[in-house]
C-alpha cells in the first residue's frame, strides 16, 4: 500500500516533469529537443496505468542525468530524489545526488548520501575519495584520513587517495608524509602537474629549497581526478555542439590540445555543418602538429561558411608557414572583406606583403593596424622600420613618440625611439639628452650589451666622447665575455674620438641591431 | 618584538548582537541616492557585470567621510542609455557622483548623516565607462586626490580645496587607456610622495567580444581568458606633479594576469611596502619590494599565488590585515562560486599558507561569487572580521526560472573572527540587506557617522548603492587614529601598533586600498573590547622611521602627526 501511494505522488509530480522545470528558452536547439524527449519519455511512463517502479525510476534518473550534465542542478536534484525514492537500492541515484550536494556545497547531505551509497556499492572508490575530499574541506582531518585510507585498501595505488592523504599531511604540518603521498600520486599520474605545487609546499615545510624550486618549475594546471565511471558516463549524454565547444576551448586555453581536439571532434559530430566547430578542431590539430588535418577542417569550414573569418585567417597562417604567400594573402584579403576591423588578419596581411617585398602596400596595412589597435607594438615597430627604410625618419619618429606616450613601458618602442634620437640619419631630428635618458633606462632594466651600446651612441650625440668611448670599451668586454662575436665586431667598428669635441655618429651605426633586430 | 595576541572577546556583546541587526541601510534616507547603470544590451559584454566601485574620503577636510560613486555607461557609442535592457532613467547622462557628507551631531550625541550631491560644482566629470576609484594625496597638500579607473582612459583629479577638483590626468602622466580596474596609492621608494599602481583586466572591445555559452548551452558572459591580459602599470610620483612610468624599470611588467584587485602592505615586514595583485583565473602576484626601486614576484614560492591545490583561482577582490594577531599581514582573496574564497595566512618573513578551510571560510564561499571584501572589526572586539560582497558572473539557472531579469544576484556575507584562527558566518543577523539577491561588487569601509564603529558602503551592479551603518560596534571601546605626516597627508602604508592596558598589541595599517575597485577611510579605527586604556600607539612611518605616543584616550578620534 505504501508503495502504491508513493507512485501516485510521484506520478502526479511527473505531470510537471520533476517539480523544478528549468527555463530552456535560450538553450541550444538540439539540447532543448534532447531534454524535451527525456521529459516526454518520463511523462509516457508516468501515464502508464501500471508503471513498474524500475521503469519510472530509470526515467526520472535519466532526465536527472540530462539536467545534471547541463548544470540544471535544481531540476536534476528533484529528478534524482524521485528516482531514489522509487528505487532506494539503486546506487546511481543516491550517488549522483551526493555528487550534486558536494558540487553545491551541501556537505552534510553529501556525507550522509555518500555513506548510504557506500553501503550499496562498497567497492566504488570514488565514494570514498569524494567523502575524503569533503572531510578535508570541512577540516575534519581524521575523517578524511579514514576515507582516503579506506580507498587505498581497495586500490593501494589510487592517486586521488594518495593526493588527499598528502593534503591531510600538509594540514597537519607532517611534511615528510606529505612528500611521500604526493610522490606516490605523481608516480601514478605524472601528467597531473598541479601536484608539483603541493609537493613544493611540502618541501618548503621541510626547508629543502632546491626541491621547492625544482617542483615549482614543473607545476602546471592539470589536477588529479578520481576515476568515476558513473559521472564520466554523463558526459556521453551531451548533445549539440556548444558544450563541447566550451569544454574544448577551456582545454585549449589550458594547452591540453588532445583533449581540446577530442571535444571539438564531438562538436563536429554533433553538428557537421558547424563552421565554428571545424575551425576550433583545426586550431587544436594545428597545435598537435596535424597540419593536413587542420587544413582539411579549415577548408571544410569555408565550404560551409565561405565568409568565416577565422577559417580564412587560420588557413592563411598555415599557408604562410608553407611559404605559400600569395595564397595566404588571398585568404587574408577575403577575411578582411568580411571583417575590415580584424586587426589580426590585417597585421598578418601586412607581414605577408612585407615578406613579398611589397613594402608600400605593407606600410599601408601596418599603419591601419597601428591606428586601429595602438596596443599592437609589433605593428608599430614594423611600420617604423618601413618608414625608416623609405627615408621617412620624421614620420617614424612621430609614430614612436605617439606609441611611447601611450605605452611608455614597452621596451622595443623605447629602444627604437632612443636609437633614432641618438643616431638618426637626419641629424636635425636627433635629441641626445632625451636619447640618453631613454637609453639609460633601458640599459638599467636589461643590462644587455646592445642597450649599453645605445647609451654610448647617445653620449656621442651629446659630445661626451670620452664617456662614449668608455661605454664602448665596457660593452666590448661584455660582448667578449658572452662570446657574442656578431655584436663584438659591430662594437669594435664604432669610432668615437674621445679627445674630440664632437663624436656624433654619421653612418647608420648599429641600426641592424637596434632597429631591425627582432628580439 | 614578539606580538601578543589580543584576548578581548566579550561574550555579553556577542549575545546582544544576536538580537538586533548589526547594520542598517540608510542610503536612501540620508540622500545617498545612486543607482548603478551598466549599459547592458543583451550582447553579454564582459564590462557590463564587472563594475563599479566607490570611495569613502573626506574631500573637504571637515572631519567626516564623503562619498564618490563610480558609474557605468553604454558600451556601444551608437546606443543611447535610454535604449538599453535596463534603460537609464536619470535626468542627466550617466556619470560618477560626488556626495558631500553633512553629518550633524546633536548635543545628546545622536547623529544624522545627510548627503548632498555636489558633483556639478566639484569639477569632476566622470562620464566614461567607470570602474573604480582610488584615493591618495599626490601633492602632499593635505587634501585627498581622486583617481578614477575606466574602461578606456583613466582620470586623475587633483583636490584644490573648497570642494573643487581639477583633471590633471594629462599633465601628471597618469592615464592608462586600457581597461583598468583597481588602483593603489603607496610610497614604494620612501621618497615621501605617493606612487600609483594601476591594475588592468582585459583587452576587451565590443568588436572583439566572442559569443560564449554557459554549461546550460545558453548565451552567457565570457571569462576574461578569451581576451588578452594587458598588463599593469606602476607610476612613480616625481614630486612635481608628474608621474613617471616605471613599469619596466621596476620589473612589474614581467608577470601579469587578468588583474582585478590590489592591496599594498609590507608583507615581509622589512619596512618596505610590497604589492599583491589578485588575478581572475591567473596566478596572483606578490611583488616584493627590493628596496632599490624594483620588485620581484615571489608569490609562488611564498605560497600566495595559487590555492593549496596549486590551482589559480578567479581572483576578484582582495584585502590584507592581521587576522590572527601575529603581527603580520594576512591576505584574503574572493573568487568564483564553486571555488573557495582563499585565506593566505602570513607565517612571517613573507611566507604564506592557505588556511581557508582551517579558518572555516571554504564552504561558505563556494556558494557565491565574491568581489569586494574587507577585513574590519565590526564589533570592536579587537579581532578583524570579514565582509564579502557577492554577485555571480554567469546567469544562475534558478533565477532564470524565476524570470529574474538580471539573474546574477546573490546575498552578501559577514564573518566574525573568533580569535582562534577561524571565522563564523553571522550574515543571518547582520541586517535585512544581507540576504537580498543583489549583484554586489565594490565595498568601502569607514566610520561615516564618526560614532566609533566601521560602516560599509556597498555598490551594486544595476542596483542601488547601500550605506550600512554599524549599529553595535561602539558598544565596545575603541580608538580612532588619523595618522598624518608633517604636511597633513594621510600616511598610507604606515604601520600602527596599539598597546592596550593589558599589553596586548594590535597591528593595523593606514590604507585606502584593498577590497575591489574601491577606496576606504584612511583612518585606523581599532576595537579595544573592554579595555579602557591605550598605553601606547607606535607608528612605523612609510619611510621606516618610528614614533610613539603614550597614554592615548579611548572612544575618540586622535590625530597623530609625524614628529
Amino acid at each position: 500500500m505504501k508503495i502504491f501511494l508513493l507512485i501516485l505522488v510521484i506520478t502526479s509530480a511527473a505531470v510537471v516533469v520533476c517539480s523544478q522545470t528549468p527555463d530552456l528558452t535560450n538553450m541550444e536547439q538540439s539540447v532543448r529537443e534532447q531534454i524535451a524527449a527525456a521529459q516526454a519519455a518520463l511523462a509516457r511512463i508516468a501515464k502508464d496505468p501500471a508503471p513498474t517502479e524500475t521503469a519510472l525510476s530509470d526515467a526520472y534518473g535519466r532526465l536527472g542525468e540530462i539536467y545534471h550534465v547541463y548544470s540544471l542542478t535544481s531540476a536534476a536534484r528533484d529528478c534524482y530524489l524521485n528516482a531514489g525514492r522509487l528505487a532506494p537500492k539503486d546506487f546511481r541515484w543516491i550517488y549522483l545526488l551526493a555528487k550534486l550536494d558536494q558540487q553545491e556545497g551541501r556537505f552534510d547531505d553529501a556525507i550522509s548520501r555518500y555513506r548510504a551509497a557506500r553501503t550499496l556499492k562498497p567497492d566504488y572508490i570514488a565514494v570514498l575519495v569524494n567523502l575524503g575530499n569533503i572531510f578535508l574541506e570541512l577540516n575534519r582531518l581524521d575523517d578524511a584520513t579514514e576515507s582516503f585510507s579506506a580507498a587505498l585498501q581497495l586500490d593501494q595505488n589510487n592517486p586521488a587517495a594518495h593526493y588527499g592523504l598528502g593534503q591531510v599531511a600538509i594540514s597537519k604540518h607532517s611534511y615528510a608524509d606529505a612528500v611521500d603521498h604526493f610522490e606516490k600520486t605523481l608516480a601514478q599520474v605524472p601528467e597531473a602537474n598541479r601536484v608539483h605545487y603541493s609537493l613544493a609546499m611540502a618541501y618548503r615545510g621541510l626547508g629543502n629549497v632546491d626541491k621547492v624550486k625544482a617542483h615549482l618549475a614543473q607545476q602546471g594546471s592539470v589536477g588529479v581526478r578520481v576515476s568515476d565511471p558513473l559521472v564520466d558516463s554523463l558526459q556521453d549524454s551531451i548533445a549539440g555542439e556548444r558544450l563541447h565547444l566550451s569544454r574544448g576551448k577551456i582545454a585549449f586555453e589550458a594547452q591540453r590540445y588532445a583533449e581540446a581536439a577530442s571535444e571539438f571532434r564531438k562538436a563536429v559530430e554533433a553538428n557537421r555543418d558547424s563552421a565554428a566547430a571545424r575551425v576550433n578542431l583545426g586550431a587544436a590539430l594545428t597545435q598537435l602538429g596535424d597540419l593536413s588535418g587542420a587544413v582539411e577542417q579549415f577548408e571544410e569550414a569555408l565550404r560551409i561558411e565561405p565568409g568565416k573569418v577565422s577559417a580564412h585567417y587560420n588557413l592563411a597562417v598555415l599557408l604562410a608557414r608553407q611559404n605559400k604567400h600569395d595564397e595566404a594573402s588571398t585568404h587574408l584579403r577575403s577575411a578582411l572583406k568580411v571583417e575590415p576591423n580584424d586587426v589580426s588578419a590585417r597585421f598578418l596581411l601586412a607581414q605577408e606583403l612585407n615578406r613579398q617585398g611589397r613594402l608600400d602596400e605593407a606600410l599601408i596595412e601596418y599603419s591601419s593596424v597601428v591606428q586601429a589597435d595602438p596596443n599592437n607594438e609589433a605593428a608599430l615597430l614594423e611600420q617604423v622600420r618601413l618608414l625608416y627604410r623609405k627615408g621617412q625618419v620624421k614620420q617614424a619618429l612621430d609614430g614612436l613618440e605617439k606609441g611611447h606616450a601611450q605605452f611608455p613601458q614597452r621596451g622595443h618602442t623605447v629602444v627604437m625611439l632612443a636609437y633614432l634620437l641618438a643616431a638618426s640619419p637626419q641629424p636635425e631630428l636627433r635629441n641626445g639628452g632625451r636619447a640618453l635618458e631613454l637609453a639609460e633606462r633601458v640599459y638599467n632594466t636589461t643590462g644587455a650589451v646592445q642597450h649599453g651600446a645605445l647609451v654610448a651612441l647617445a653620449l656621442a650625440e651629446l659630445g661626451r666622447c670620452s664617456e662614449a668611448s668608455d661605454w664602448q670599451r665596457r660593452m666590448i668586454a661584455a660582448a667578449e665575455q658572452q662570446r657574442n662575436t656578431n655584436l663584438l665586431d659591430k662594437l669594435k667598428a664604432l669610432k668615437f674620438n674621445e679627445n674630440a669635441q664632437s663624436c656624433r655618429v654619421t653612418t647608420e651605426t648599429l641600426a641592424d641591431v637596434l632597429l631591425f633586430e627582432k628580439n | 618584538m614578539p606580538m601578543i595576541a589580543p584576548k578581548l572577546i566579550v561574550l555579553a556583546l556577542f549575545i546582544s548582537l544576536l538580537s538586533q541587526p548589526i547594520f542598517n541601510d540608510v542610503a536612501e534616507q540620508a540622500g545617498l541616492r545612486f543607482r548603478h547603470y551598466n549599459g547592458m544590451t543583451g550582447k553579454f559584454y564582459l564590462p557590463e557585470i564587472t563594475g563599479s566601485g566607490a570611495a569613502l574620503f573626506d574631500f573637504d577636510n571637515d572631519g567626516d567621510l564623503d562619498v564618490f560613486l563610480v558609474q557605468g555607461n553604454v558600451l556601444e557609442p551608437s546606443t543611447k542609455p535610454t535604449d538599453t535592457l535596463f534603460p537609464w532613467r536619470g535626468p542627466e547622462s550617466p556619470r560618477g557622483k560626488l556626495f558631500r557628507n553633512d553629518l550633524t551631531i546633536a548635543k545628546d550625541g545622536s547623529r544624522s548623516v545627510s548627503f548632498t550631491d555636489v558633483t556639478q560644482q566639484s569639477g569632476i566629470v566622470a562620464t566614461g565607462y567607470g570602474m573604480g576609484a582610488a584615493v591618495g594625496d599626490i601633492n602632499n597638500d593635505g587634501l585627498p586626490d581622486l583617481y578614477l579607473t575606466n574602461l578606456g582612459s583613466n582620470q586623475m583629479y587633483l583636490n584644490k580645496g573648497g570642494g573643487k577638483f581639477v583633471d590633471v590626468t594629462k599633465e601628471s602622466g597618469t592615464d592608462d587607456p586600457r581597461w583598468s580596474t583597481s588602483a593603489s596609492f603607496f610610497d614604494y621608494d620612501h621618497d615621501g610622495w605617493l606612487d600609483l599602481m594601476i591594475v588592468n583586466y582585459a583587452d576587451f572591445s565590443v568588436t572583439n567580444s566572442p559569443n560564449c555559452y554557459a554549461a546550460t548551452t545558453a548565451r552567457d558572459y565570457c571569462t576574461p581568458r578569451v581576451f588578452r591580459a594587458p598588463g599593469n602599470r606602476l607610476l612613480h610620483n616625481k614630486g612635481n606633479g608628474v608621474f613617471e612610468d616605471v613599469t619596466v624599470t621596476a620589473g612589474v611588467n614581467k608577470e601579469f594576469g587578468h588583474g582585478l584587485g590590489i592591496v599594498t602592505a609590507d608583507f615581509n615586514d622589512d619596512g618596505w611596502i610590497d604589492i599583491y595583485v589578485a588575478n581572475d583565473g591567473d596566478p596572483n602576484q606578490l611583488w616584493i619590494n627590493q628596496k632599490n626601486g624594483t620588485f620581484v614576484n615571489d608569490a609562488l614560492l611564498a605560497g600566495a599565488a595559487v590555492n593549496r591545490n596549486g590551482q589559480a583561482e578567479a581572483g576578484m577582490g582582495v584585502d590584507a590585515g592581521d587576522v590572527d594577531g601575529n603581527g603580520t599581514e594576512d591576505i584574503f582573496v574572493t573568487h568564483l562560486m564553486d571555488e573557495t574564497n582563499t585565506l593566505y595566512v602570513n607565517l612571517g618573513e613573507g611566507l604564506f599558507e592557505d588556511r581557508t578551510r582551517e579558518a572555516g571560510l571554504g564552504m561558505p564561499g563556494r556558494r557565491f561569487t565574491g568581489f569586494g571584501t574587507l577585513f574590519f572589526d565590526y564589533d570592536n572586539d579587537g579581532w578583524l572580521d570579514l565582509f564579502v560582497a557577492n554577485g555571480a558572473v554567469q546567469l544562475l539557472p534558478d533565477l532564470i526560472r524565476e524570470k529574474n531579469p538580471f539573474p546574477l544576484g546573490q546575498p552578501n556575507q559577514l564573518f566574525r573572527n573568533t580569535g582562534k584562527g577561524s571565522f563564523v558566518e553571522v550574515s543571518a543577523g547582520a541586517g535585512p540587506e544581507f540576504p537580498l539577491l543583489e549583484v554586489s561588487r565594490g565595498v568601502a569601509a569607514g566610520d561615516v557617522d564618526n560614532d566609533g564603529d566601521t560602516d560599509l558602503l556597498i555598490t551594486n551592479n544595476d542596483g542601488p548603492a547601500r550605506l550600512l551603518l554599524n549599529q553595535v560596534g561602539n558598544r565596545n571601546h575603541w580608538i580612532g587614529l588619523r595618522i598624518v605626516g608633517n604636511n597633513g597627508r594621510d600616511m598610507l602604508g604606515a604601520q600602527v601598533e596599539i598597546v592596550t592596558a593589558t599589553n596586548d598589541v594590535l597591528r593595523r595599517r593606514v590604507r585606502t586600498d584593498g577590497s575591489y575597485l574601491s577606496a576606504n577611510d584612511p583612518r585606523v579605527l581599532v576595537g579595544l573590547g573592554q579595555a579602557t586604556k591605550v598605553k601606547a600607539v607606535r607608528v612605523r612611518w612609510p619611510d621606516g622611521t618610528k614614533d610613539e605616543w603614550k597614554d592615548q584616550p579611548v572612544d575618540r578620534y586622535v590625530t597623530l602627526r609625524k614628529k
